[in-house]
């Protein structure tokens, strides 16, 4: 019998910076589930925000190009990061509905562009691929009595029939993960507004306020904790925190993990298998205080 | 030896700039069988058809060929004509030379060769043509008409007053549909009820009106002028006949806390009730589900106060057949609800306006039953949740409709007028209170119509912000909207006290099924479809079914009640005549080649082949053959097609006038 899950990892470059810990925990948690990840040789940029703002060819051949070479690893493509997942998926997406597009980007990257791979967001394959009950099986520890706020931002589920994620306005597929690995998850108002991502350098007063309003939200519902599955989210409600607590005289504390840290928890992964130590707003005293270390 | 008359029309220029008509007319007249041919500026003409009646007697022809333009076109007016000389119809074939041959091509040599082969083929085709009698029908000169809405309701009494019996049948314990539940009616600002209740009493009393509340559709068999209509009688536990209405039962029933309907759930009833006090029949009906007595066994306490006796716990449903020679169509419209969807339908909900999870996000009907001054509230503006006065209410268009990433394209028509209406009604009942309206566009064309939205926010104080919502979501006892007034370019975040969705209109649920029953056809969203969107808007492809209100798409007040009388009217003119005369073009069996194996009866998408019983004189069965009913058969040839033992033959369109044409080739 092989039911081994086999993936092609596109990290993308917040992993390789300042998600480092979204990246170790990723590796971490599907080595504990059995799940076989295999990093695409030679991949590089998708583009990201700033690609398609500029130039929409750049933008879908940068795409298509690590598309092709994701073809050479066996299995769908695995993806952390939310924005590459948009983006990796707004390529497939157009280039399938517009021949001319598709014309544009094999001649500038110089190969035929293939659309028959499946690219899948870690939620997906958590979720659907595994499956909520062979993931539940494998929880040794659940959270128990940790209540979380789901986070989805912008681009995890919209725009409508690109991402097909889940409902692009009423999703559940990171409270039915979450729960699966014992935590209660919260109802709460802000979870698919935006945090203001792109405009982090440019107009941080923008973003400090979108951001207040998340973390007031989740606060106000009773979570203790924000769980995210993008490392833009993860840099305002983390990073800037503090600095929205002192701006709103706010007082929040909410830890914000990644999706893979909190199941890794519950499968029982050890702190710095997770990379804990890199949350700027420290976990250990909520864990400690709910008995998950 | 045939006597075939050839008339090449030149359409003006249309067909001589292309054709040479002259040519054509030469060369066919050499063709075996043509006695006669020319060619003639307009045939249509007056001139021309006298040319046509004149040469038929002069020339004494057997069959005549008009090669001119579409059959779709002229083939009437021309077999008229052919008629008027004395010859049957049905001798008379179009050759279609302008739309086939002269408006598509410029090369006049080539032109002239096809239009020329054109007529070739009509008139070997036309040597094949028999004479065809035209079809009489008896007609059933009673009407049924499904759901007693504003629009059955008008209809039945259109059809009514004309003289003719109906048949009226509402699945409801009440007639009065959605305009019964309304407060006030645009734009006029008049009471729904003052304006409705009339006629639904007219109906009740009306001697030519047969009512079947409480009753649906089991069956519908029969075709035009003669249908048999199966009607289920849904047990109403209470005797109609003997039932005085006095009401003592509904006072006395114990369950009064059932959600009533009628009043979108606010609202509660007990378990034998009348959905509203003006209810026709002023007869009530147990609700089973609900009652004691069914529940439990015990209660019964309707039954010990009702001074006649009426109430019969024992009661069953009862089927009636009914015969009617038409039907009307009038089953309304329903409210798209903004929840979640089930999986697999194509139309999503809004789960970003909390699943309808908020007590007081509710919808354009819910709201009118609160403005009602016979609603749950007694006319007060009041929230579900709580109870108390909404001092600001936000008003959301367009949700569902004109929405195609939530499954639904069309515009539902109705709701500009009405949510300019509902922050009149606000304005007037809640003083000081403040109206928004989210809006993409105001649509009021209709009479008094736009004046009345700028009434509405020149004079009654609304706020209209163009732009949609994106989200809404409880914080405390308010509702926060966000949304985006696009005409200014910001985001707007409004903290309402109450949220009104004017949700979209869709056709009744199980319209679907009905159509089935029917055998009429319906569009993706399940709204009935009529014959031609311009010229045929009140009938059905089927013939003998006609279309009121809602059910064919969204409609106001007016137009529906336009629609139902256009529909009586259609109705009056099937029973003007005893019989019904329809061109003979209908599918033949030759039952002596027919194996009974009835792939045509499958395919017929019209429900006109029957299994017709052949016996010896000394009775014996011998064999079950295909018979096509020529009242109910649309000749669409489907049958002719599929028939494996080449035995069903449409008259005008046999194999052998076909074969003729293509050897004519």
């Amino acid at each position: 019998m092989n039911d081994t899950l086999k993936y092609a990892y596109y990290p993308g470059c917040s992993l390789h910076a300042s998600a480092g810990e979204y990246d170790l925990s990723t590796r971490e948690l599907f080595s504990a589930l059995g799940i076989s990840l295999t990093e695409v040789p030679d991949w590089f940029c998708c583009g990201a925000t700033p690609a398609h703002n500029v130039d929409e060819l750049l933008s879908l051949s940068l795409c298509a190009k690590n598309l092709e070479l994701a073809e050479q690893v066996e299995g769908d493509l695995a993806v952390a990061c939310a924005s590459c997942f948009s983006r990796l998926k707004f390529t497939q997406h157009t280039l399938e509905e517009n021949a001319t597009k598709r014309k544009q980007v094999e001649k500038a990257i110089d190969a035929p562009v293939k659309l028959d791979g499946k690219v899948k967001h870690l939620l997906e394959i958590l979720a659907k691929d595994l499956g909520l009950e062979r993931l539940a099986a494998s929880v040794s520890k659940p959270l128990a009595g940790l209540k979380v706020a789901c986070y989805y931002g912008c681009l995890l589920t919209r725009p409508t029939d690109v991402p097909n994620l889940d409902c692009p306005e009423a999703p559940t597929i990171m409270e039915r993960v979450v729960e699966a690995s014992g935590a209660e998850t919260v109802a709460w108002t802000h979870r698919l507004e935006c945090c203001g991502a792109n405009f982090t350098l440019s107009r941080p007063g923008v973003v400090l306020q979108l951001t207040n309003a998340i973390l007031d939200s989740a606060k106000a519902a009773g979570a203790d904790c924000i769980m995210v599955g993008c490392p833009l989210c993860h840099g305002n409600l983390d990073i800037r925190q503090k600095e929205i607590e002192n701006v709103y005289s706010a007082e929040y504390n909410l830890p914000v993990f990644y999706l893979t840290q909190l199941v890794g928890l519950s499968v029982g992964l050890a702190p710095d298998q997770l990379g804990l130590n890199a949350m700027i707003v420290n976990p250990t005293p909520l864990l400690k205080e709910k008995g998950l270390l | 030896m045939s006597r075939i008359g050839v008339f090449i029309c030149h359409c003006g220029e249309n067909i001589s700039r292309t054709v040479d008509v002259e040519r054509v007319a030469r060369d066919v007249g050499r063709l075996p069988g043509v006695a006669f041919s020319t060619d003639y500026k307009y045939m249509c003409s007056d001139p021309g058809q006298t040319l046509l009646k004149k040469t038929i007697q002069e020339q004494k022809l057997s069959h005549v060929v008009v090669a001119a333009c579409s059959p779709r076109m002229h083939e009437k007016t021309f077999r008229k004509a052919v008629e008027a000389a004395g010859l049957n119809p049905f001798l008379c074939e179009m050759a279609n030379i302008r739309e086939h041959c002269s408006w598509v091509h410029e090369n006049i040599e080539e032109a002239t060769i096809k239009a020329t082969e054109i007529v070739g083929m009509m008139v070997e085709r036309v040597k094949k043509n028999r004479v065809l009698p035209t079809i009489t029908v008896p007609v059933t000169k009673r009407s049924l008409v499904i759901g007693g809405g504003i629009a059955g309701i008008q209809a039945a009494l259109d059809i009514a007053d004309a003289g003719h019996e109906v048949v009226l049948v509402e699945r409801e314990p009440s007639i009065g549909g959605h305009m019964a539940q309304l407060s006030e009616t645009f734009p006029t600002l008049d009471c729904s009820q003052c304006i409705m209740t009339p006629k639904m009493v007219d109906v009740a009393n009306h001697p030519k009106i047969k009512l079947y509340t409480y009753s649906e559709i089991e069956l519908v068999e029969g075709y035009i002028g003669n249908f048999q209509v199966t009607i289920k009688k849904k047990a109403r536990s209470v005797n109609e006949d003997t039932c005085t209405g006095c009401g003592v039962c509904m006072t006395k029933c114990p369950q009064k806390k059932i959600p009533n309907k009628f009043d979108q759930n606010i609202g509660m009833r007990t378990a034998i009730y009348i959905p509203f006090p003006q209810a026709v029949p002023n007869t009530p009906v147990i609700d089973r589900e609900n009652c004691t007595k069914f529940k439990t066994g015990k209660c019964g306490v309707c039954q010990k106060v009702c001074g006649p006796g009426a109430v019969d716990f024992e009661q069953e449903d009862s089927l009636i057949v009914e015969p009617v020679g038409a039907i009307v169509v009038a089953t309304g419209f329903d409210l798209y609800t903004i929840d979640e969807k089930p999986k697999g339908s194509p139309i999503k909900g809004y789960g970003e306006f909390g699943h309808g999870k908020i007590a007081d996000v509710i919808d354009g009907m819910t709201f009118e039953r609160l403005a009602s001054a016979s609603g749950p509230t007694g006319g007060k503006i009041l929230r579900p949740s709580d109870g108390k006065e909404p001092k600001q209410i936000v008003f959301i268009q367009c949700i569902g409709s004109r929405a195609r990433e939530k499954g639904i394209s069309y515009c539902s028509k109705v709701c500009c007028m009405y949510t300019a209406k509902h922050t009149m009604l606000y304005h007037h009942k809640v003083h000081g209170g403040q109206a928004y309206v989210f809006f993409m566009d105001a649509r009021t064309p209709g009479k008094s119509y736009d004046e009345f939205w700028r009434r509405a926010i020149e004079e009654e104080d609304a706020v209209y912000i163009r732009g949609m919502v994106s989200r809404l979501y409880q914080k405390g006892d308010k509702i926060v909207v966000m949304g985006s007034d696009i005409a200014v370019g910001v985001q707007v975040e409004i903290e309402a006290d109450m949220v009104v969705l004017a949700t979209a209109i869709q056709p009744q649920k199980g319209a679907d099924l009905l159509a089935q029953k029917l055998g009429i056809s319906y569009d993706k969203y399940n709204f009935y479809s009529e014959a031609h969107a311009k010229l045929r808007p009140v009938e059905c492809a089927t013939a003998g079914i006609y279309l009121a209100g809602a059910c064919q798409g969204p409609k106001d007040i007016p137009e529906t009640v336009s629609q139902a009388s256009a529909a009586a009217a259609k109705v009056m003119t099937l029973f003007s005549k005893d019989q019904l005369e329809r061109e003979p073009i209908v599918a033949r069996v030759r039952e002596a080649g027919c194996v009974g194996c009835f792939a045509c009866k499958k395919v017929c998408a019209y429900g006109a082949v029957e299994e017709k019983e052949i016996r010896d004189r000394q009775g014996n069965l011998i064999k079950v053959v295909a018979y096509v009913n020529p009242g109910v058969c649309a000749g669409c040839g489907t049958c002719q097609a599929t028939c494996p033992s080449k035995c069903v033959e449409l008259d005008g369109y046999t194999d052998e006038q076909v074969i003729a044409m293509i050897e004519a080739l």
